[in-house]
């Protein structure tokens, strides 16, 4: 790992974020959803889930959003081939990439969680969740930026992506029986259980996000591999 | 002399369909060595083996000393420069920001950003976004990208396929001038004049098989009829063969002030091309 080539990576990738118009709106879809839920709870205290699908939000649709356009057009435009042919490593490259998109997932998660009341999460548990959680969905963006090959087609793959992980507490708005096989597997899902670990203090469903990201890892490191080589 | 770029038996197929097969060939440090065929010759294979891109099915390359198991290293990617179908810029910044960012990771001053935009002929458009910039302009800029850590080896692989005459000869100026300094060029063209003033070296490629292997001046003269066309100050043009026996006529042709022009008989390295594979090196 390179710092100066991290700070180079990094550097290009926020003048690029910002004269990019698509990407430079996406940080205000989780604040605007914040604010309208607050409005909706007329001041009272918000359910957890509600905060937590927040969070979704944020990690769905700017995290793994983000990434997964930044990848997808560095691919596309086969400037990412550039990259891999200079001495940039591809940790250089990824966590370089990676520090952008942190800065304004974090920076759109922080003043969201303002407006919504950040104090439930405000503990060491629920921290190293926000955190699993993030790693996952930015692995999850950068997997699927390789995998689509093109923006047009991650488009393809941004909702999937937002109503699957992001969305997962709003399966109980679709009037499933808690005990039904959906809502089992829903269960499982990264979100739920760090609502689980919110809940009930779990070591287990930390572990259960930590699988989940190193899933996304594999799956990003193997789209990397076949991006970066014509093998 | 010490080689650049050592390639034995190189052999490369995709699936069933062979690409290259038993290439075996070296180029000598501080040669300008080109690579000529035609589209689907196994040119651009080839170069994407030595920069690492690919993977050979069978064969030992190596250049400056790595072995190619070793090409996608910091260190062997410090060494080479790239130009090729692969290469490309970020469009929403300017080609100052586009360089600066290859400077750092290369670790090169950022000074050396108007050095290469005074070689390109492009240091007063250094703040255009690259989207505003023509075809050509971004394959100079691309250029610049690729020699702006002053790497001991370069691959170009169609260098100055989309420039106009005089910036073509600006590039091959430039190329002339990096290569006195020492540094070795491996590039594909299907230019030949192109090759022809810029390659010390050049071989065929053609259906993944070297055909040929020589510097320019030599081909032209293998494949030479050897003969020589003789326009008399009558308007008459002769074809005299280049023999012993033809020596008198020759004398007395020019004795007598008959002789307006005398050309030997050498090919272009095109028609050379032709004569070996029997194909025309169009892309």
């Amino acid at each position: 790992m390179n710092v100066q080539r991290i700070h180079a990576i990094f550097e290009k990738d926020i003048k690029d974020f910002m004269k990019n118009m698509m990407l430079i709106t996406m940080p205000f879809i989780p604040i605007v959803l914040s604010l309208m839920y607050t409005r909706f709870s007329d001041g009272g205290v918000l359910p957890i889930s509600m905060l937590y699908i927040i969070v979704g939000a944020t990690y769905s649709a700017v995290t793994s959003s983000i990434m997964m356009t930044m990848m997808a057009e560095e691919n596309e435009k086969k400037t990412l081939r550039g990259l891999v042919q200079s001495p940039a490593s591809y940790v250089d490259i990824l966590v370089g990439k990676s520090l952008v998109v942190a800065l304004v997932s974090f920076t759109s998660l922080l003043i969201s969680l303002l407006i919504v009341g950040i104090d439930p999460f405000l503990n060491l548990k629920d921290v190293i969740a926000l955190l699993l959680l993030f790693i996952f969905f930015l692995l999850l963006g950068i997997g699927i930026g390789l995998f689509s090959k093109s923006v047009a087609s991650t488009s393809a793959y941004i909702m999937p992506v937002m109503f699957l992980f992001g969305f997962t507490p709003m399966i109980e708005a679709l009037g499933i029986g808690k005990e039904s096989a959906v809502s089992q597997v829903a269960n499982v899902f990264p979100l739920m259980q760090a609502i689980h670990v919110h809940e009930n203090n779990s070591w287990v469903s930390l572990g259960i996000i930590a699988l989940w990201s190193i899933g996304a890892a594999v799956f990003a490191y193997i789209c990397f591999k076949k991006t970066t080589t014509d093998d | 002399m010490e080689n650049s770029i050592e390639v034995s038996d190189l052999h490369k197929s995709f699936g069933k369909k062979t690409a290259i097969k038993d290439v075996s060939f070296h180029v000598e440090k501080g040669e300008i060595f080109g690579l000529l065929g035609p589209s689907g010759s196994g040119k651009t294979t080839t170069i994407k083996i030595l920069t690492g891109e690919l993977t050979q099915t069978h064969g030992k390359v190596t250049a400056l000393g790595t072995d190619a198991s070793r090409f996608s290293t910091a260190d062997y990617k410090s060494k080479i420069g790239i130009l090729s179908d692969n290469s490309s810029l970020y469009e929403r910044l300017s080609i100052y920001d586009n360089l600066k960012l290859f400077c750092k990771l290369y670790n090169v001053p950022l000074k050396q950003i108007d050095v290469m935009l005074q070689e390109v002929n492009l240091h007063e458009e250094r703040q255009t976004t690259v989207s505003k910039l023509s075809k050509g302009m971004k394959q100079r800029v691309m250029l610049a990208k690729a020699l702006i850590h002053k790497p001991e080896l370069v691959f170009l692989d169609e260098p100055t396929s989309a420039l106009d005459p005089g910036n073509m000869a600006h590039i091959h100026r430039s190329l002339q001038k990096l290569n006195e300094a020492g540094t070795t060029i491996f590039l594909t063209t299907h230019n030949m004049e192109e090759a022809t003033a810029l390659c010390d070296r050049v071989a065929f490629l053609h259906k993944g098989e070297l055909q040929e292997l020589d510097c320019p001046s030599a081909l032209r003269y293998k494949y030479s009829t050897h003969a020589f066309h003789v326009e008399t100050v009558q308007g008459d043009r002769l074809v005299i063969e280049n023999v012993p026996e033809n020596a008198n006529r020759m004398k007395e042709l020019i004795g007598n002030g008959h002789v307006k022009s005398i050309h030997t008989d050498h090919p272009t390295l095109g028609q050379v091309f032709l004569k070996v594979t029997g194909e025309e090196l169009v892309s």
